[in-house]
């Protein structure tokens, strides 16, 4: 199918907000339960979700589900709204939807590796468009962005997608063949 | 475990504004915001966001935990600025060594590293402003939780040209929140009950990743399993076959145009200063080089 990954019908619609009612939801929850941090690396495991929402239904659930998802958990813990972290949140799904269409088998090796590839090259993009944006927004160098804000935020990320992600894909393996579609 | 949003009518001149129109001037504003330095453009910019968060009705003990978030931010990064600060960018100002405040030098033993860091005009100067305009900037957005309503984020980004099943999808997250907050609850007292501890401190950072996932995946693949009935649901009502209308309808009054026309003035206003007239470049106040030694 032409442009298969960028379909965008009913079950994407309904998968996107799904994606981002659960990130939303679970980064909201992890961070009400305080869960214990080391050093600088906040644990906000909920990043797994669009990530994983990218490699199961394509980019633009991926999108959705880190974009909106990443209002709605700002929204929800009171931290206000913050328009250009929703937007690398939203690549942060994006980027590993771009190999949905290469899935056969979501347990399979080969897949989980490139799986988890693509999830830490989102979290460095993804996490590097807004730690830009915030040059002209804040009037910081490239060195405190990189290392005020994209390095912090592309580490943690990067660990918890490449855990998760593996884990969301091998569970999701025997739902998927449930599906009639 | 209840979640309930922020916002709640709190019958304001803002409530009353149609959520485009409250959006679009954000922006503007914002827009003209990052096209200057100068400090006495900032505490404009500053006095003005300010102004609309009074304009909002908002009590401190509602947005402490967000001003705090700010703060600490600000001051973080600000601090992080001066020290790292490289070539090129606003922040070149910051590499004239004249007119210094204070400074001192010290060696890192072991491996001699030689530091000097200082205090210039200059910095005390920039440091300044950027507190000012990232503040303002921030200020001007975070109150949107409080004071839009969600039931309206549907219509209101439909509204403004972003394509219908974009909005559709958007509308139907927030839809979403509530009973899966529900289930997160629910799934934590389930897991609980058989011993599982999400608390637990031991093992490294990845022991403490790995622990989340007895918690997550039953969620996640629940919500999979609900949205294709959800999805059949949907598509036996002829989905996006054809133009579909909103529950919620909005429309421009007067005052929105005033709104969106306030917003623009500023950002053409911003323009003109600053293309054709060459103002708004960093500045620092004459009495500051009174500071130095």
């Amino acid at each position: 199918m032409k442009n298969g990954i960028w379909k965008f019908g009913t079950k994407e619609v309904v998968y996107g907000a799904i994606g981002a009612a659960l990130y939303g939801v679970l980064s909201w929850a992890t961070n009400y339960l305080a869960l214990p941090a080391a050093g600088n690396i906040s644990l906000r495991p909920a990043v797994a979700i669009p990530m994983f929402f990218g490699v199961a239904f394509g980019p633009i659930v991926g999108f959705i589900a880190g974009a909106v998802g990443n209002v709605l958990g700002d929204f929800m813990s009171g931290w206000g709204f913050w328009w250009h972290w929703d937007l690398g949140n939203g690549l942060m799904g994006l980027i590993p939807g771009l190999m949905a269409a290469s899935v056969v088998s979501f347990k399979a090796r080969p897949t989980i590796v490139k799986a988890v590839i693509y999830s830490i090259v989102a979290a460095a993009v993804g996490m590097l468009v807004p730690s830009l944006l915030e040059i002209p927004l804040s009037g910081l160098d490239l060195n405190t962005a990189l290392v005020g804000y994209w390095f912090p935020a592309f580490l943690s990320n990067a660990i918890n997608g490449a855990i998760l992600v593996p884990i969301l894909m091998v569970a999701y393996d025997a739902v998927s063949s449930r599906s009639g579609r | 475990m209840l979640v309930t949003w922020k916002y709640r009518n709190r019958g304001k001149f803002l409530d009353t504004l149609d959520p485009r129109a409250r959006w679009i001037t954000s922006f503007l504003v914002l827009f003209s915001i990052i096209q200057f330095w100068d400090i006495r453009f900032m505490l404009f910019f500053f006095v003005l966001a300010m102004t609309q968060y009074f304009m909002t009705g908002l009590k401190w003990s509602e947005t402490k935990r967000v001003w705090m978030f700010v703060t600490l931010l600000v001051v973080v990064i600000v601090g992080l600025n001066a020290l790292l600060s490289g070539r090129g960018g606003p922040g070149e100002v910051l590499q004239s060594t004249e007119h210094i405040i204070w400074e001192t030098n010290f060696t890192i033993p072991l491996v001699n590293w030689d530091f000097h860091p200082n205090i210039t005009v200059n910095k005390l100067a920039f440091a300044l402003t950027q507190i000012i305009r990232m503040l303002s900037s921030a200020v001007l957005f975070f109150i949107i939780p409080w004071t839009l309503d969600p039931r309206l984020y549907g219509v209101t980004f439909g509204g403004m040209g972003i394509p219908y099943r974009f909005a559709f999808s958007m509308d139907l997250a927030f839809r979403f929140v509530p009973s899966l907050a529900r289930d997160f609850g629910i799934t934590l007292d389930a897991q609980r009950a058989r011993g599982y501890e999400i608390e637990k401190l031991e093992g490294g950072i990845f022991q403490m990743i790995r622990r989340v996932a007895p918690l997550i995946v039953p969620i996640v693949m629940n919500s999979i399993i609900n949205g294709e009935d959800i999805t059949n649901a949907m598509d036996l009502r002829c989905f996006g076959l054809e133009k579909r209308t909103w529950i919620e309808k909005l429309t421009y009054r007067r005052r929105d145009y005033a709104w969106i026309g306030f917003g623009a003035a500023i950002f053409v206003a911003s323009l003109i200063l600053n293309y054709g007239f060459n103002v708004g470049e960093f500045w620092v106040p004459e009495f500051m080089y009174l500071l130095a030694k």
